[in-house]
């Protein structure tokens, strides 16, 4: 059984300036009495969410209205300062592409360490199924990544991010990064990714592929949810269709 | 008696309460208990009580209480004003799990200690707020982050006056979470006998005071007082300060007027305030916080000579209307007041009724009891904060997984060197031998011994020097350079502290070769040695890890720590014997004594040259690990904020 409960959970994200990393400069502060004053910003506010198998939840709103903190915070990157979470499954977060990535490695060994971070026993056949999607040359295998350009750099993220399914899947706005041609197969991929997650929360600025993905859209403002909109689904029939077909 | 039975046909479950506190009946008397009795008592249809505290006695463990039963925890004497029970904690930990609701009863800094380090965050925790650290406010600097993080747990805290949240400044931080329920009493019991004014003592100068013998209580202030008056003194209660008291009494030639009657059952006691002419608290500090005594002296009709105190006890009584209120510990002042009430019986008779009154209205024991009742009715209601469950889910796979990434990156940081280069890390094991040369030729010049015969062991010093000083030094920044595995895949942060050591012990094997090649070269080959050294090593890198968690941890969070713990560390590295042995020099200096640096070297390089290890160093590690691991295990409960520091 996977889910996802939040109840009235906020965060309060503190705003570590210069000084606030010094500690001379903080016991100094203690000692004449200079009220050490640190300011918070409330990230996230009052949100109460509750998915269950199945629910496709895309997260809107303007930049800094608490989108991608509130996906850290499922994923238990951030502790919450009050409220509820309670989380049954396990939880990928794909927020940031290259996370981990080493600029030195060959492409292959990049893989293996990225499978391996996230839990995997990296094959060989892995490494060439991944390989196979990025529609790169087979011998840039063993090139070092540093030589790839971005875009190819991002295929080869991509193609190891979503290479395999996951209970729940956290998603932020990176479909955007890869280039046109692969845009279209990097979509497919990812709704064929999402169609096999039991939830997934996306974040993204990007209306219309919400509307094609989720079931419902939670619009953010200053880390409050504004307004909860369910979509009708027009997306299943993709999935349908996709199905039929395997 | 009849509440035996009441419990069959209790209907829904009442929710119980664990009151926390350090002694309880009938160890001691005083206006806490007295509190903690009441909510027990006026509770008892709502809520099922129990009581945790110390005890000295050696007699049982378990007792009932007027219906509550007590579990007292064995303390060997008292240390700082704290009962020295080593197993309370534990005891405490134990207990939260039975019950639905804590309530701390503080200060009580013991308690503190088990909430700071997280256990009973699932239970509501409710705090009466008693008084503040007054008497040894020296150690504040420790105990208050510890009073600030069960503040922070708390559900509510209960003051017995607005006063003590304004002049409090932790109280402040908090004062959202503040519920003011002042001391209720029944005043039923003060009844007897009829309060007339042919019932006032005839000789109209009986003084009582109340209270433990102890030295905030003032009453060697009192005794001063009455010295220069003509007045009799009594005083109810026990306490350390009793033969200091005696003594005083004895100088000042007071023992026809003064006693000090000892602890005195709750029927005597009311009967002796409604026998006495004044009532004062002549209290010195604000840890007397409310004064409960004065209220029932009040509630007896006695006027009260009290102190002009930062808490509430001038405002329970308050000046001119049914006390006096003097400056605290000026003994003329107090003798004065009592005089003038002494000589004037009919401004005794009025302050008496008025104080009557006030304890009857504004302090009555149903008020008390509901404001009680609804402020932990809502902390068992409201909505326990239940942490994220999703961090810790099996910890025992949670926990390998973590050591197997670890592994990986130090592996992968490992092949990286060789990527660079052919010889990889051995440019850093040549780099090293070069070092260990000039050094040992140096100190061949320095002294006669044997130089040769010492290359091995300097080496192999050096290399564990190399690799206490890299884990410690790589874990200042290690959370840093992972910042985008930590928020953007929400890896554990401790499993890249852990990779430093696993990356530097790779690094040492590399380095390893050049003492192992010099040791085939230059030693007999003994190989038991070197399996008696095995368990000082292994203390070697458990504490190098330790360290490194917490200074990595430290230092991500204060940018300024890192220059320190660099010059810090090479400090103790030329304070220790790390390049010299230890009989090289004759004697070794006091500072090489105390440094951790040599005795965490002792423990594994002593049974290498199959001498003995000495107990002290054995002894120092084992203390030093011990703190470490404490250490630890707090910073591992901080590290959960790690993503907020990078």
């Amino acid at each position: 059984m996977v889910s996802i409960s939040l109840r009235n959970v906020c965060l309060d994200y503190p705003l570590y300036g210069a000084y606030d990393y010094s500690l001379k400069r903080r016991l100094l502060g203690r000692l004449i009495r200079e009220p050490a004053e640190m300011r918070i910003i409330r990230a996230v506010d009052d949100v109460t969410i509750e998915a269950e198998t199945g629910a496709r939840i895309g997260l809107a709103g303007p930049n800094g209205s608490g989108k991608s903190t509130l996906l850290r915070l499922i994923a238990g990157v951030y502790p919450p300062s009050s409220g509820g979470i309670a989380i049954q499954g396990n939880v990928v977060p794909l927020l940031g592409l290259n996370a981990g990535v080493n600029l030195d490695f060959v492409a292959e060994d990049n893989i293996a360490l990225l499978l391996r971070i996230s839990g995997r026993k990296p094959t060989r056949t892995m490494i060439d199924e991944i390989w196979a999607f990025t529609e790169l040359e087979t011998r840039m295998q063993r090139l070092p990544l540093r030589m790839f350009s971005s875009g190819m750099l991002m295929r080869v993220l991509f193609a190891t991010a979503t290479a395999f399914p996951a209970d729940i899947l956290l998603l932020d706005e990176w479909l955007s990064v890869v280039d046109e041609h692969f845009a279209e197969k990097a979509e497919e991929r990812l709704l064929n990714l999402v169609s096999q997650a039991a939830i997934v929360i996306i974040a993204s600025h990007d209306q219309p592929l919400l509307r094609r993905i989720c079931t419902s859209v939670i619009n953010l403002d200053h880390g409050r949810i504004a307004s909860i909109v369910t979509v009708e689904p027009p997306a299943t029939h993709a999935f349908q269709l996709r199905e039929q077909r395997a | 008696m009849h509440h035996t039975q009441q419990t069959s046909h209790d209907t829904p479950r009442r929710p119980s309460v664990l009151h926390i506190f350090k002694i309880y009946y009938p160890d001691l008397f005083g206006g806490t208990l007295t509190v903690i009795r009441d909510i027990c008592a006026s509770l008892k249809d709502a809520f099922a009580s129990a009581v945790l505290v110390c005890s000295q006695s050696a007699e049982k463990r378990q007792i009932v209480v007027n219906d509550v039963p007590v579990e007292r925890v064995r303390s060997f004497g008292n240390l700082l004003s704290l009962p020295a029970a080593p197993t309370y904690p534990w005891r405490l930990w134990r207990k939260i799990a039975e019950h639905d609701l804590l309530a701390l009863h503080a200060p009580f800094p013991l308690a503190d200690l088990v909430f700071a380090f997280g256990f009973g965050r699932k239970r509501p925790l409710v705090v009466h707020w008693h008084a503040d650290i007054v008497t040894h406010a020296g150690l504040r600097w420790f105990i208050e982050p510890l009073m600030r993080r069960t503040l922070r747990q708390a559900k509510a805290i209960i003051v017995s006056d607005h006063v003590l949240v304004d002049n409090t400044p932790l109280l402040r931080e908090f004062e959202d979470k503040c519920h003011v329920v002042p001391f209720g009493i029944d005043t039923s019991g003060y009844d007897w006998p009829k309060i007339e004014a042919h019932h006032v003592n005839d000789r109209g100068r009986l003084v009582l005071a109340c209270g433990r013998l102890v030295p905030y209580k003032g009453f060697d202030v009192l005794i001063r007082a009455a010295a220069a008056h003509d007045f009799e003194l009594w005083i109810i209660g026990e306490g350390v300060e009793r033969p200091r008291l005696a003594q005083l009494i004895e100088e000042l030639g007071l023992s026809e007027r003064v006693r000090l009657l000892g602890s005195v059952n709750d029927c005597e006691r009311i009967k002796l305030m409604c026998l006495a002419d004044v009532f004062v608290m002549p209290s010195l500090t604000n840890a007397e916080t409310f004064g409960l005594v004065q209220l029932e002296a009040m509630a007896a009709g006695r006027p009260v000579v009290n102190t002009a105190l930062d808490t509430a006890v001038p405002r329970v009584a308050r000046h001119g209307l049914e006390a006096i209120t003097v400056p605290p510990g000026d003994a003329g002042k107090l003798g004065e007041a009592i005089d003038t009430l002494i000589r004037d019986p009919e401004r005794r008779r009025q302050m008496g009724f008025a104080a009557r009154t006030r304890a009857l209205s504004r302090y009555s024991a149903t008020a008390f009891r509901q404001g009680m009742e609804t402020v932990y009715r809502d902390a068992v209601t409201a909505p326990s904060e239940q942490r994220t469950m999703n961090v810790e889910p099996p910890p025992a796979t949670a926990w390998f997984d973590s050591i197997r990434i670890a592994a990986t990156l130090a592996w992968s940081d490992m092949r990286h060197r060789y990527v660079r280069s052919l010889l990889g890390p051995f440019w850093m094991s040549l780099q090293m031998a070069i070092v260990v040369a000039v050094l040992g030729s140096v100190i061949g010049q320095m002294s006669n011994a044997d130089v040769l015969s010492r290359l091995p062991m300097l080496a192999l010093s050096m290399t564990a020097w190399t690799f206490l000083n890299s884990v410690v030094l790589d874990a200042t920044t290690a959370l840093q350079n992972s910042a985008s595995l930590i928020r953007d895949r929400a890896l554990p942060p401790v499993i890249f502290l852990l990779q430093c050591t696993f990356r530097q012990a790779l690094f040492a094997l590399h380095n390893a070769c050049v003492p192992l090649l010099l040791w085939l070269v230059l030693s007999p080959h003994d190989f038991s040695h070197g399996l008696a050294a095995l368990p000082g090593l292994l203390l070697f890198v458990v504490c190098t890890f330790a360290l490194s968690l917490v200074l990595g941890a430290m230092a991500t969070r204060y940018r300024d720590l890192k220059p320190i713990i660099e010059s810090t560390l090479m400090l103790a590295f030329l304070a220790s014997p790390v390049i010299w042995s230890s009989d090289m020099i004759s004697h070794r200096s006091t500072v090489m004594r105390l440094n951790p640096l040599t005795h965490l070297f002792a423990v594994w390089r002593e049974p290498l040259t199959g001498s003995p290890i000495d107990p002290v160093s054995i002894a120092y590690v084992l203390v030093a690990l011990a703190l470490l691991i404490g250490a630890s295990l707090l910073t591992l409960v901080h590290l959960r904020k790690a993503a907020f520091w990078i």
